[in-house]
C-alpha cells in the first residue's frame, strides 16, 4: 500500500492508547505522541480514533503508494507535496498507486506529523496494540522504526472516495506554539520532605527549555537548580537527593526528576525506576509533549487540580464525539 | 562561489568528519549531529572543498544555523 522511498528521521507505527495493561510486567504503553492528531486524523478518513498511523519525526521523508487510497495528514505541517504538488494538511485526499508523497523538515511549530489511512494500517496486533515500541523492539512494524523498502499493507475499505474532502472544523484545530502551557497535578514527590517551596515556585514560575536529546522515552528539559531539593542526598535511594527506593512510574506523563532534569515520561518510557516524580501531566495535555521541539521549544507548567483534568479529559472525549468535529 | 552546510535538526555536534581543506563529494557526511539521542549525519549539499569548519563538538545548533563553509571546485 506505501513504501518509503526516504526514512528520514525517525517513522514509526502508532496507534491510541497504545498497549495498556501490561505496566505491570514493565512494559510501556508507547502509542501516538501527539494522540490529538492521529485521532482526529482518523476520524476524518473515517476510521475508529485510535487506528494506527504513520507518525513521522521531524520530516526529511518520502513515501510511494502502490494501490489508490484516501489519507489524511495531521500534525505539524511539513510542507508535504505529492509528485511535486502542495497537498492540505487535516483534510482528506486521494493518493493514486506510482503516488510519490514527500515530506520537508518541520517547520516553525510542531515536530510531528501524521498520514491517516482510510481503512488502517495492516501490521500485526501485539498484546492488543499496533503501537511500535522502539525500546523494547515490538509491536508495530517488526517492531523498528521504518527504513527505505519497507512497504506497509492497508485494509480496503469500501467507497472510500466519499471521504475525499472531508476536513476539521478549524475551531477544534489544536493550536502549535513554541511556549506551551502544560497542566500538571502536584505529586506524590511535592511534598517539603523532597521539594523545597522556592523549588515548586520555580517549577510553575520559569519557562523549561526541551533539551536536545528528548526523545519517545522521555522529554527532558534543562536543568533544575540545587535550591528544588529539600534532601542533601537520596538517603537509602542513592546519592543524589532526585533518588528514592524505586516505585512504579505514572505512564503517561509523570513528571520524573532525573538527576537535575526533570524528564516528561511519554510513549515507551519506562514503567518503574528509583527517581522521584513530582507531577503529572493532565491526559488532556499529552499530545503537546510530541509536539514541542528538542532544542528550540520551552514549557510553562500549570498548577490544576484532579477534578480540572478530569473535566479537561471529559471535554476532549466529547469533542472528539462531536458531529461538526468534521466539515466538508 | 562559496556554499555551506547547515544544520537540519536542533542538536549537539557530535564529531565533525572533515578538515580544511579536504575535498568532498556531494552527499559526504562532513557533521554528525546528536539530536534525540540519535546520530543524525548531515551531508554535503554538493561537491566542493572544505574553506572553514564553524562548529565543534559539543556546540548547540539550531535548525539553519551553518556548520561548514565550502567552496566550488
Amino acid at each position: 500500500m506505501i513504501k518509503v522511498l526516504n526514512g528520514g528521521i525517525e517513522i514509526v507505527v502508532e496507534d491510541w492508547p497504545g498497549r495498556v495493561g501490561y505496566m505491570g510486567l514493565g512494559m510501556s504503553p508507547s502509542g501516538a505522541l501527539d494522540n490529538l492528531a492521529l485521532q482526529i486524523g482518523n476520524i476524518i478518513v473515517g476510521n475508529d480514533p485510535g487506528e494506527a498511523g504513520i507518525e513521522i519525526t521531524a520530516g526529511y521523508c518520502s513515501f510511494e503508494f502502490t494501490e489508490d487510497k484516501v489519507i489524511c495528514l495531521t500534525g505539524t505541517d511539513m510542507s508535504a507535496t505529492v509528485n511535486g504538488e502542495s497537498v492540505p494538511t487535516w483534510e482528506a485526499f486521494k493518493v493514486c498507486a506510482g503516488d510519490q508523497i514527500k515530506f520537508d523538515h518541520f517547520g516553525e511549530v510542531g515536530f510531528r506529523a501524521y498520514i491517516l489511512i482510510a481503512g488502517g494500517i495492516d501490521v500485526p496486533l501485539y498484546l492488543d496494540s499496533k503501537s511500535t515500541c522502539l525500546f523494547g523492539s515490538y509491536g508495530g512494524f517488526e517492531g523498528r522504526k521504518l527504513k527505505p523498502g519497507d512497504e506497509l499493507r492497508g485494509i480496503a475499505v469500501p467507497n472510500q472516495d466519499e471521504l475525499i474532502g472531508r476536513k476539521v472544523n478549524p475551531k477544534y484545530k489544536p493550536e502549535y506554539k513554541n511556549v506551551w502551557d502544560v497542566r500538571l497535578i502536584v505529586g506524590p514527590a511535592s511534598v517539603p520532605d523532597y521539594v523545597t517551596e522556592e523549588g515548586m515556585d520555580y517549577l510553575f514560575s520559569h519557562e523549561h527549555k526541551v533539551r536536545h536529546d528528548s526523545n519517545r522515552s522521555g522529554y527532558r528539559l534543562e536543568e533544575l537548580p540545587s535550591f528544588f531539593f529539600a534532601r542533601e542526598n537520596g538517603g537509602e535511594g542513592g546519592d543524589h537527593p532526585s533518588n528514592w527506593i524505586e516505585s512504579g512510574y505514572n505512564m503517561l506523563g509523570a513528571v520524573n526528576i532525573n538527576g537535575n532534569f526533570p524528564t516528561l515520561l511519554i510513549g515507551d518510557g519506562p514503567t518503574f525506576g528509583g527517581l522521584m516524580c513530582s507531577a503529572n501531566i493532565i491526559y488532556a495535555d499529552l499530545w503537546i509533549i510530541g509536539q514541542t521541539i528538542p532544542g528550540r521549544d520551552k514549557i510553562k507548567f500549570v498548577q490544576t487540580t484532579q477534578e480540572e483534568a478530569k473535566q479537561a479529559r471529559i471535554e476532549q472525549l466529547q469533542m472528539l464525539k462531536k458531529e461538526d468535529l468534521v466539515i466538508r | 562561489m562559496d556554499f555551506t552546510l547547515n544544520a537540519h535538526m536542533p542538536g549537539l555536534v557530535a564529531r565533525v568528519t572533515c578538515e580544511v581543506g579536504q575535498e568532498v563529494e556531494e552527499n559526504q557526511e562532513l557533521v554528525v549531529l546528536n539530536c534525540m539521542k540519535t546520530e543524525i549525519s548531515c551531508l554535503s549539499p554538493k561537491a566542493g572543498k572544505v574553506k572553514e569548519i564553524l562548529v565543534a563538538e559539543w556546540d548547540e545548533m539550531d535548525v539553519d544555523v551553518p556548520m561548514i563553509v565550502l567552496e566550488e571546485v
